[in-house]
């Protein structure tokens, strides 16, 4: 068909872009109105014509010319920009990023879409370059489609793809034209041979990637950054490296839709076990158990995190989940890089697993026969969305070559143990032995076994506190850099000289603040603050009244950090995005600049703060009469520790008032405790330790178990009473949008395995019909014998509870808000806005439901609380894992240099191990048979009875069962292929 | 998550147009001289209309005789392959449309000078050839067109145009990917003042932007009626011609 042109006033003509979609399996064409300007602006400073045709937007500003009039000038091109094609700008996105090359950088807006379309981080970093790199990195966005010049019609017969190669041609064309008589070149960077061809013969200056690399004065550091595809530079010299080996092809996209539509495929997320990383479990909504993916073929190239589509199994090749343990590092470490394909020695049925690995598996086999817990098999066809980012890890000595000082091919193993080693070329894998680095993932294409990367930057020699800390911010997903200037700009001017006004009905600071008439002025009250000691970040309050009734007013003082942090400005999306302060051992980072962390916001001693308040009146019995929310004004008296706060209220010689209301805070305390406990709060334990830092050389230096006093639950009760009862307000004023938090109770499948060891070794069991009968129930698990077993149980119990989640009411039913641990029907975090960003939101709720200024639309809209709530919810899962991560670490380094003897618990047991529990250090660990003993043949697994039973190494038998305390040799070593301190266990 | 960008940092929408520009407005009248006494035809963006006016004229029901004024009837058939996808089932009786037509009679009930047509009928019959966003506004301006067409006093031009917001952007006149993704507010102004006589939002819009939004709607329905009034004093300025040269 013919499309037709019409002109519709001077610079601006419409025409029809056409074309087919499928959809549901028909086919329907698609006709929209495209129109054609010519007053886009090239952007370039260098260029006088288009300040003349740039229009203002709809808040009257003008574009700003980014592209630098004199731009870096290379050798034999001369002054140049460059234009990006799709493909370089998905593979090289990190090179791009790059602070040292790539200035003066052109995307065309059909780049964009595509980059869009195919995957949308990389279009946020794209654009995020384009918004922020003003004077440094210099990228546009150039509007192509829309440009009556460089808009092309697509030809008969012409692929979309050559289409659009065509359209970013004619770009650069466009460019050189336009650029030709200030002296600028326009490279075109594509790695697409036949596109650079017709480029070239189109006399535009086009490079491939590596090509462009070459041409800079800084290309020696580049080099490696460069993305490792299989297809352009380095086919010669891996042509040796290809063997028969060869995943499975995905299936196309017309058969996976087929079947995810006829029910033969399923779609989910893959999960990948943390013992052994050729199993995988996918949870999918019509099966009650997950379904397994066993082995590499099956597994097919799939990634912790993916999301996978799948296909069943036949029925004799359903199997139990595998009482092996296996991890990916050092599983065939002695692998060649070079040599893609792993040993060639093997025949080709069994190229997937060595020798030894499958004994394992057909033990493993029998096994699942046996017990008849066999589950669902399944394997992957096809991958729908990748979970790729940006990884860390150490390069793998064994794989260097330390003679060859050029371009090696090398192995990179990661931090996360769950995912397979990554192949990378360097030059300068000597240099980067023994060092953190990040690398970034390109491909993996069928005949390679691992999958194909690329080294972006090293962090720093292992176990560097600096290294490790950062490597470990880095693989949590942690923004730690520091806030910037946009942000900045958003705090008070005045600094840490900022005052709350002494008189609250002064006119100046009425006019300043006119929300200031509406907070009410509490200085008078007897406030204090108990914080665990050094605590800088102080953002609760409390204080307790007699009243003439003879009932008590409580009052909660939340810092008012909304009052500083403004909707819709810098520092609030800053703090939407880090959504939570991170508590690392060293270190912490904030989520909120410190000023306002540490000093504005904080409810300091003997300083006047804004704050939010919540004021009860409370009977006796610590049942509420009434509630009432309030902005206000306090002076804190007294910020205590915790111990300092016990002292005090144990002090008969103390009878002030400040005391008195904390004996009646403590008081009230126990009663709500005790009601929530009657109400069916669980109690739950965590094997969480404590590091102590040495104070002169910051090294740690002892661990010790978190201990609690009285009055960590005195404030943590009001806290709750707090957060229960915002809530409640703000769910009734906005019934759709409050921000809430549930808990959601476990399905009773997560507890089988526990409940069934239990009942084998202890004759106990895990009741689950309500949160009251799991809390009465875990009470009942007492082992006279041995104290620590209730804790125990506590502690693998918790593992198979869910995660409590944040969310926005409109998405469940009320019926859905409940919080099972904590047994309350409805729930929010209101408490600490200074380290949490939902709490945040729940105070501009908060403040909107009781009047005091209005809500800002994006907390009333479903949509942007949905992304909201995701986004805090994936963070606050991020920053439990780094802060765990980070004790870990640094356990490790305590035991280093205290080998000891302790106490373990067996957690599980499987047919070539055991896990164990330490309490002290709080490490878990597995003890392999081969380091139980030296007779294997002795090695017997009774899987029913959770029993494993050997010849250890002296000689004389021995059994060990689930739950079985034992002695532990405890000590911390560097495991030689990984670089990785982590525990060893022996077994004593 | 849409896969494409609504309104781009530079300020352009998804099909090229910035902030504050209409789509293509074509249209011509009496179209269908022979059917009706008044007829037009319009395009707007992709959106296409045929609008036939009859009457006035006596009606066929008592019930629409009032011995005041004129009644003014509108019908709307929205035709099953002006969508995208062809639809199975008419869209004649779905409360949609329903909706449709009592908002276009209370607008135009309003601006016609009915105490003129006491005891007759005036019918309206609005067939989409093809939708494409903003219908309602573009119906609006196919109506004032074709009773132009058929002679009936009126006090003025009613024109109609959609705007939606983006973020805190008002966009004018939004084509159908825009609509589904931007709440969007409908108005229609009566001639070159500020009045409206049809303000319609189904959407969520905070009220401390609905004034940006009404501005750029009101500019908007000015530009049409502007359009509209060329084409028109063209298009009488030659029949005219025709007649006397009869």
């Amino acid at each position: 068909m013919t499309i037709i042109k019409k002109r519709l006033s001077e610079g601006l003509t419409v025409t029809q872009k056409v074309f087919v979609r499928s959809r549901n399996g028909g086919a329907t064409k698609v006709v929209r109105e495209h129109y054609l300007r010519n007053d886009i602006p090239c952007l370039s400073r260098a260029c006088d014509e288009c300040n003349e045709i740039v229009v203002p937007d709809a808040v009257n500003e003008l574009p700003r010319f980014v592209l630098s009039e004199t731009p870096l000038s290379l050798k034999g091109v001369g002054k140049h920009y460059v234009v990006v094609d799709t493909n370089v700008a998905l593979q090289a996105i990190d090179l791009l990023e790059n602070p040292k090359c790539f200035f003066d950088v052109i995307v065309p807006q059909i780049v964009l879409e595509e980059v869009r379309n195919k995957s949308y981080p990389v279009y946020t970093r794209l654009r995020t370059l384009c918004r922020d790199s003003d004077d440094v990195k210099r990228f546009i966005v150039f509007h192509n489609e829309f440009n009556e010049a460089t808009f092309v019609d697509r030809q008969k017969d012409e692929s979309i793809n050559d289409r659009n190669d065509r359209a970013i041609r004619k770009t650069v064309a466009w460019y050189s034209e336009h650029l030709k008589e200030h002296g600028i070149t326009v490279i075109l960077v594509t790695n697409d041979r036949l596109n650079r061809e017709v480029a070239l013969k189109e006399g535009l200056v086009a490079k491939s990637l590596p090509g462009y690399v070459d041409l800079l004065p800084n290309c020696d550091e580049l080099k490696d950054s460069i993305p490792n595809m299989d297809s352009s530079v380095n086919i010669d010299e891996d042509q040796e490296a290809r063997s028969e080996f060869n995943f499975p092809e995905y299936y196309t996209t017309s058969r996976i839709m087929g079947g995810l539509k006829n029910g033969s495929l399923y779609q989910g997320v893959i999960q990948i076990s943390e013992y052994n990383f050729l199993e995988g479990s996918i949870s999918l909504p019509n099966f009650s158990k997950p379904v397994l993916v066993v082995g590499q073929k099956n597994l097919n190239r799939a990634f912790n995190g993916d999301l996978v589509v799948v296909e069943l199994l036949a029925k004799s090749e359903w199997k139990a989940p595998s009482s092996v343990t296996l991890d990916s590092e050092h599983y065939n470490v002695n692998e060649n890089p070079d040599d893609d394909s792993g040993g060639g020695a093997q025949d080709s049925s069994s190229v997937i697993i060595s020798d030894k690995q499958r004994r394992l598996l057909i033990q493993d086999a029998i096994q699942a026969q046996k017990t008849k817990k066999i589950q669902p098999t399944a394997r992957i066809v096809a991958i729908t969305r990748r979970s790729w980012r940006p990884y860390v890890g150490q390069i793998a000595s064994s794989s260097v070559d330390l003679q060859n000082g050029r371009t090696q091919n090398v192995f990179v193993i990661l931090m996360d143990k769950c995912l397979p080693k990554i192949r990378i070329r360097t030059r300068r894998a000597k240099e980067l032995l023994n060092k953190r680095i990040v690398v970034s993932l390109d491909s993996w294409p069928a005949t390679y076994r691992y999958p194909l990367g690329h080294f972006v930057r090293e962090l720093g020699e292992i176990e560097s506190a600096q290294a490790e800390t950062e490597s470990l911010l880095l693989e949590h997903d942690v923004e730690y850099r520091p806030f910037s200037k946009k942000v900045l700009e958003c705090l008070p001017s005045e600094g840490h000289d900022w005052k709350a006004p002494v008189d609250l009905q002064d006119a100046d600071a009425i006019a300043k603040d006119p929300l200031l008439a509406k907070r009410r002025d509490m200085r008078d009250k007897l406030i204090c603050s108990i914080d665990p000691p050094g605590c800088v970040d102080i953002d609760d309050a409390l204080h307790a009244k007699k009243l003439i009734n003879g009932n008590w007013e409580v009052g909660v003082h939340i810092a008012d950090v909304t009052h500083f942090v403004k909707p819709n400005t810098a520092l609030d999306a800053e703090g939407a995005s880090r959504a939570t302060s991170v508590y690392l051992v060293d270190k912490r980072i904030d989520m909120l600049p410190m000023l306002l962390g540490t000093d504005l916001c904080s409810l300091k001693a003997s300083v006047d703060r804004f704050a939010f308040s919540v004021i009860w009146e409370l009977d006796n019995d610590a049942n509420i009469v009434s509630v009432e929310f309030t902005k206000s004004v306090i002076r804190s008296r007294e910020a205590f520790s915790y111990e300092q706060a016990q002292l005090r209220i144990d002090d008969p010689n103390q009878n002030d008032e400040l005391t008195l209301g904390m004996r009646a805070l403590l008081q009230l305390s126990k009663k709500l405790k005790q009601k929530r406990l009657d109400a069916g709060a669980l109690n739950l334990a965590s094997p969480e330790v404590k590091v102590h830092m040495d104070s002169e050389t910051s090294d740690p230096s002892e661990v010790e178990i978190k201990k609690l006093l009285s009055t960590n639950s005195l404030v943590e009760e009001f806290m709750l009473l707090a957060n229960i009862s915002v809530a409640r307000k703000i769910y009734d004023s906005f019934p759709q949008t409050a921000m809430l938090r549930r808990h959601a109770a476990p399905p009773s499948t997560n507890f089988e395995s526990l409940n069934e060891m239990l009942q084998v070794r202890k004759n106990m069991s895990i009741s689950l019909e309500s949160s009251k009968a799991l809390a009465d129930s875990l009470d009942r698990c007492v082992d006279s014998d041995d104290v620590y077993f209730n804790t125990l149980v506590r502690i693998m119990s918790t593992r198979c509870m869910m995660a409590a989640q944040y969310f926005y009411s409109g998405a469940y039913s009320y019926s859905d808000f409940r919080h099972y641990g904590l047994a309350v029907d409805i729930y929010t975090h209101f408490t600490s806005p200074i380290r949490r960003y939902c709490d945040i939101i729940a105070h501009r709720q908060l403040a909107a439901a009781i009047g005091y200024e209005s809500l800002d639309l994006s907390h009333r809209d479903k949509q942007k609380m949905e992304i909201i709530c995701r986004n805090i919810n994936k963070r606050h899962r991020n920053a439990q894992f780094a802060g765990r991560a980070s004790i870990e670490y640094h356990v490790g380094q305590v035991m280093r240099n205290n080998e000891s003897i302790e106490t373990g618990y067996v957690i599980k047991v499987f047919n070539n191990g055991i896990a164990v529990l330490v309490p002290k250090f709080g490490v878990e660990g597995l003890i392999l048979a081969e380091n139980l003993t030296t007779d294997f043949q002795t090695l017997d697994f009774v899987e029913e009875e959770f029993k494993l039973s050997f010849r250890d190494k002296s000689g004389s038998s021995r059994e060990i069962r689930v739950f079985d305390k034992i002695k532990i040799h405890v000590k911390s070593i560097l495991d030689p292929i990984t670089n990785k301190r982590k525990a060893q266990l022996l077994l004593k | 998550m849409s896969s494409l960008e609504i309104y781009s940092p530079e300020g352009i929408r998804i099909d090229g147009r910035r902030w504050n520009e209409l789509r293509r407005f074509d249209y011509s009248i009496n179209t269908h001289p022979n059917a009706a006494d008044g007829s037009s035809y319009l395009e707007q963006g992709n959106n296409k209309i045929i609008t036939l006016v009859k009457g006035p004229q006596e009606p066929n029901l008592r019930s629409q005789v009032n011995s005041n004024k004129g009644t003014l009837t509108v019908t709307v058939n929205i035709t099953k392959f002006s969508d995208i996808e062809r639809s199975q089932a008419g869209h004649r009786n779905e409360r949609r449309t329903l909706e449709l037509q009592t908002a276009l009679v209370r607008t135009f009930e309003k601006n016609i000078m009915l105490q003129l047509y006491s005891r007759t009928v005036i019918d309206i019959q609005i067939h989409v050839i093809q939708k494409d966003g903003g219908l309602l506004g573009a119906m609006i301006n196919g109506i004032t067109l074709a009773l132009i067409d058929a002679g009936i006093a009126m006090y003025d031009y009613i024109s109609g145009v959609s705007v939606g917001l983006y973020d805190t952007t008002p966009l004018l006149d939004l084509n159908a990917l825009e609509e589904n993704a931007l709440s969007s507010v409908t108005l229609a102004v009566v001639g070159k003042s500020e009045k409206l006589s049809l303000l319609l939002v189904e959407d969520k819009v905070p009220l401390d932007r609905l004034e940006s939004v009404m501005a750029i709607g009101i500019a908007g329905s000015h530009r049409i009626r502007d359009l509209m009034d060329k084409e028109l004093r063209l298009h009488g300025k030659r029949r005219v011609e025709n007649t006397s040269t009869n």
